[in-house]
């Protein structure tokens, strides 16, 4: 791949990136959340159209190609989220949508032809399962056989060891390994750094949308790829204020939950937030920010563990008793979750606060109030549109946003938990969120702030830590930071 | 997941989808000019459409509509026999377009309404005391029981993960059956030779609205029914929580608004409208009850509900079309030599063409 360029709107997703894969090779791809990984992937498997660049495929260019073709030319994806039929078996999905099933299906020649590759690459994968019987390890598998019965000689894992246990991931590097002696190519998409270094040949490491780093794995150490993935220039925010912080405003003590199924999604979660004062917290997504932070609003019932907000045990409080107690949540999700996009702006902006006065009047909505309330926060926080009765679906993503914080920040909570408020923002919409966040904790509120954005964290931070497989690291204070340091907390490798 | 069975799970996925696509778009914003216009687009292209098989048939369309709007209309004794007939349908459509602004589809209105009527008849042939108080007592039984009819589904989906499509249609047939068995048994009237009760107490029964005319009391109920519907939808707090639910789960959790909750709530309020439906058509209409006097209720009120983009004062209009059409067609059967059958086929179409009408509507929409 070659000068490959992708740009999403204002956002530069993919900036010309070299990719070079040779044969026999595991090549591996690192970077963090929104570095291009993706995105650089999707357009070798023909998902994504590039803006410009070449793609040479053994010897033949790639252009304008679609998944099929891509799969047709030898090229196999195993994506994060299975495209396996739960209620089919794993020769039925092996056929599904592949044109040399041939007309009339044969699935006894295919489960000898599983078996057989089965046998070959070490991959255990019995052909009479129905695949929504099987466990994620062995779904993968089944990806796996999948790509190589269709000729797949280059095959992509994205971040294949993310739901896998740690027998599992040994199970797949041993996979890998047999793939490779057998002629075929890996790129292996991946923030982990012990797994890149055990398995890959080569590393390139990718940073907002460029390549950071390339070198053999011989040359590399786990610091230098958390180097290369992480390093920055520390920006210093717009606006502000060095302050002491004040009196201890929420206190979290060994917060753990686990899964319906038993897994462990958080574990003994310690932390105390000042007046004043904002704690960020870093990490790759998925390592338990969502439920440590859905806990904390209340939305999913924590299991052990102790939250005080200002002195008051909130630990047994429901979504709405937190809410007076003076907490503000502003969730990762704005399609589903922060808003109802067929909602107008009056009833987004009121949806939280519609069951206490001034909205609310016994059982009754004041409408006025309502329409006043949302007037007043459309002004205070520059929400472009011509009245409250606006759909809030015709809106952009930073006006949308801005309805969220005017929500949350607009009654002035004691305490603001906040997961990725500028995700999908442009430069200007996300600078003005962060503002407003900054201002909150001028004002003396306490702000737990938790990105996968490395950069927004560093930025905003008076006190930084790191989440990782659902356990908080200790906070360090801004000024002592090590972004080395971070990087291998999140790389799950300190 | 509380459902192992992978069947039922698709099933359940299937009705969402088809919750997705066309309830959705429904219910996108408060009705509005725009969604009249539609609904009456709607309706002349599904006359338009029927026009084509009455004219294979070798009659002439307009005169066929025309009988159809002299049945409607011609008298008062006609007019006042469709608003009887429009009844139910605003009170059950009522409760259905609550459900659909919650996201719950209640499609047993048929089997709500059938133990509504079983109660109330229950009530006026067996307790004793002053007639007005029976017949109070009698419309609060049918209440009672179609609420309890459809707190069942709503129960069977929030403690097993039923969906209540299939919860509530099933319900529907047992409803019927309950019925009937009653009917064939203690509450029979002997010798009748059809499956019916005794004839109640008449001054147990609904009042006439005029002298010398059929039209009872339970349209006046329904009027105030559906706008109180409506005061409840948008003007109060619980209004608001169930149309939190409808346009996103996850936003109504994010608000403290709980599922549970809100979907036993709407049910029950629902099932209630459904079963006094039931009682109302048992006390006003037919003075006993009879088997199957329930039939096609259900269907045609989630028909109206759709036709009114569940929006409870437009339950109104829709009800009426529905009620005058069906109330036309006899004569249109009799005068002109056409099928009254027509009219199910041009109700059919009404809905089809509201929903691709609302569908096209949201697809033009920016995103």
């Amino acid at each position: 791949m070659h000068g490959i360029v992708k740009n999403y709107g204002a956002v530069r997703a993919n900036r010309g990136i070299d990719l070079i894969v040779g044969e026999s090779r595991v090549v591996g791809l690192l970077g963090e959340n929104g570095s291009g990984k993706s995105t650089l992937m999707k357009v070798l498997f023909g998902m994504v159209r590039p803006d410009s660049g070449r793609i040479v495929f053994n010897g033949d260019i790639l252009m304008d190609h679609t998944p099929r073709m891509a799969i047709a030319a030898g090229i196999g994806m195993i994506h994060q989220h299975f495209t396996l039929v739960d209620a089919m078996t794993v020769p039925e999905n092996v056929m599904l949508g592949w044109d040399h099933a041939g007309l009339v299906l044969n699935p006894a020649g295919i489960a000898a032809r599983i078996e057989e590759a089965s046998r070959t690459y070490g991959l255990a994968v019995n052909p009479a399962d129905v695949v929504g019987k099987l466990s994620f390890g062995q779904r993968q598998r089944v990806e796996i056989v999948k790509a190589i019965l269709r000729g797949g000689k280059l095959l992509i894992l994205d971040e294949p060891t993310s739901t896998l246990s740690p027998p599992e991931v040994a199970g797949l590097l041993g996979v890998i390994r047999r793939l490779k002696e057998q002629g075929r190519s890996v790129v292996f998409i991946s923030h982990k750094l012990s797994e890149v270094m055990e398995i890959c040949d080569e590393v390139v490491v990718l940073r907002d949308g460029a390549v950071s780093g390339h070198v053999q794995i011989a040359d590399a150490t786990r610091e230098s790829l958390a180097r290369m993935m992480v390093e920055r220039d520390l920006l210093a925010p717009v606006r502000r204020t060095n302050r002491t912080p004040g009196a201890p405003l929420l206190t979290v003590e060994g917060l753990s939950r686990r899964d319906d199924s038993g897994g462990q999604q958080l574990s003994g979660i310690s932390f105390t937030i000042r007046a004043g004062e904002v704690l960020a917290v870093a990490g790759v997504d998925g390592n338990g920010q969502r439920e440590l932070l859905d806990s904390l609003a209340g939305v999913t019932p924590a299991g052990a563990g102790r939250v005080r907000l200002n002195g008051i045990d909130i630990s047994r409080m429901n979504v709405r008793q937190r809410l007076e107690a003076g907490l503000a949540y502003i969730p990762v999700d704005r399609a589903r979750t922060s808003l109802v996009p067929r909602f107008t702006i009056a009833d987004n902006l009121a949806m939280r606060d519609i069951n206490r006065p001034p909205l609310a009047f016994g059982p009754f909505i004041n409408a006025r109030a309502v329409r006043e309330m949302a007037w007043t926060r459309m002004a205070d926080f520059d929400i472009r549109a011509s009245n409250p009765d606006v759909p809030t679906s015709s809106l952009s993503g930073g006006n949308q946003q801005k309805i969220v914080v005017a929500r949350e920040i607009g009654r002035q909570p004691k305490v603001l938990i906040a997961f990725q408020p500028t995700w999908g923002l442009d430069p200007g919409a996300a600078r003005f969120v962060l503002d407003q966040i900054l201002l909150l904790r001028d004002a003396g509120a306490a702000i737990l702030y938790v990105s996968a954005e490395l950069e927004e964290v560093l930025t905003l931070g008076d006190r930084i830590a790191v989440m990782s497989r659902g356990r908080l690291s200790s906070p360090a204070p801004r000024e002592t930071v090590d972004v080395t340091q971070i990087g291998m907390l999140m790389a799950g490798a300190a | 997941m509380l459902l192992p069975d992978s069947a039922v799970q698709s099933r359940q996925a299937a009705a969402r989808a088809a919750w997705n696509v066309h309830v959705r778009a429904l219910i996108g914003n408060s009705g509005g000019i725009q969604s009249a216009l539609r609904a009456v687009v709607a309706v002349l292209l599904a006359f338009l459409a029927t026009s084509i098989p009455i004219l294979l048939s070798g009659k002439s369309p307009l005169v066929a509509y025309w009988s159809l709007i002299q049945g409607a209309f011609g008298s008062l004794d006609n007019i006042a026999f469709a608003l009887n007939k429009s009844t139910p349908y605003i009170l059950i459509a009522v409760g259905i377009a609550l459900c659909f602004r919650a996201g719950i589809i209640n499609i047993g209105g048929e089997g709500q309404v059938a133990v509504g009527g079983l109660a109330a008849a229950w009530v006026a042939l067996n307790i004793i005391g002053p007639p007005l108080l029976v017949m109070l007592l009698a419309l609060t039984g049918g209440v009672a029981a179609g609420a309890a009819w459809a707190g069942l589904a709503a129960a069977i989906r929030l403690a097993r993960g039923v969906h209540e499509v299939l919860s509530t249609l099933l319900l529907n047939f047992i409803g019927l059956l309950v019925v009937s068995t009653a009917l064939n048994g203690a509450m029979g009237e002997p010798g009748a030779g059809f499956p019916q009760s005794p004839l109640f107490d008449e001054r147990v029964c609904l009042p006439k609205l005029f002298a010398g005319s059929d039209l009872h009391a339970g349209l006046v109920v329904a009027l105030v029914v559906a706008a109180l519907a409506q005061i409840l939808l948008w003007r109060t707090r619980f209004g608001f929580q169930l149309r939190l639910l409808g346009g996103s789960r996850s936003a109504a959790g994010y608000a403290g608004v709980s599922f549970a909750a809100g979907v036993m709530t709407v049910m029950l309020l629902s099932g209630g409208l459904a079963g006094l439906a039931g009682a109302i058509e048992v006390l006003g209409v037919h003075y006993r009850l009879i088997d199957g006097f329930s039939q096609g209720f259900g269907f045609t009120a989630v028909a109206v509900a759709l036709l009114a983009a569940a929006d409870p004062l437009a339950v109104i209009p829709a009800a009426l079309f529905f009620g005058f059409l069906q109330a036309g067609a006899l004569a249109m059967q009799r005068e002109v030599g056409v099928p009254s059958s027509l009219v199910f086929v041009i109700q059919g179409l009404s809905i089809v063409f509201a929903l691709c009408a609302m569908g096209l509507d949201r697809r033009r929409r920016p995103i």
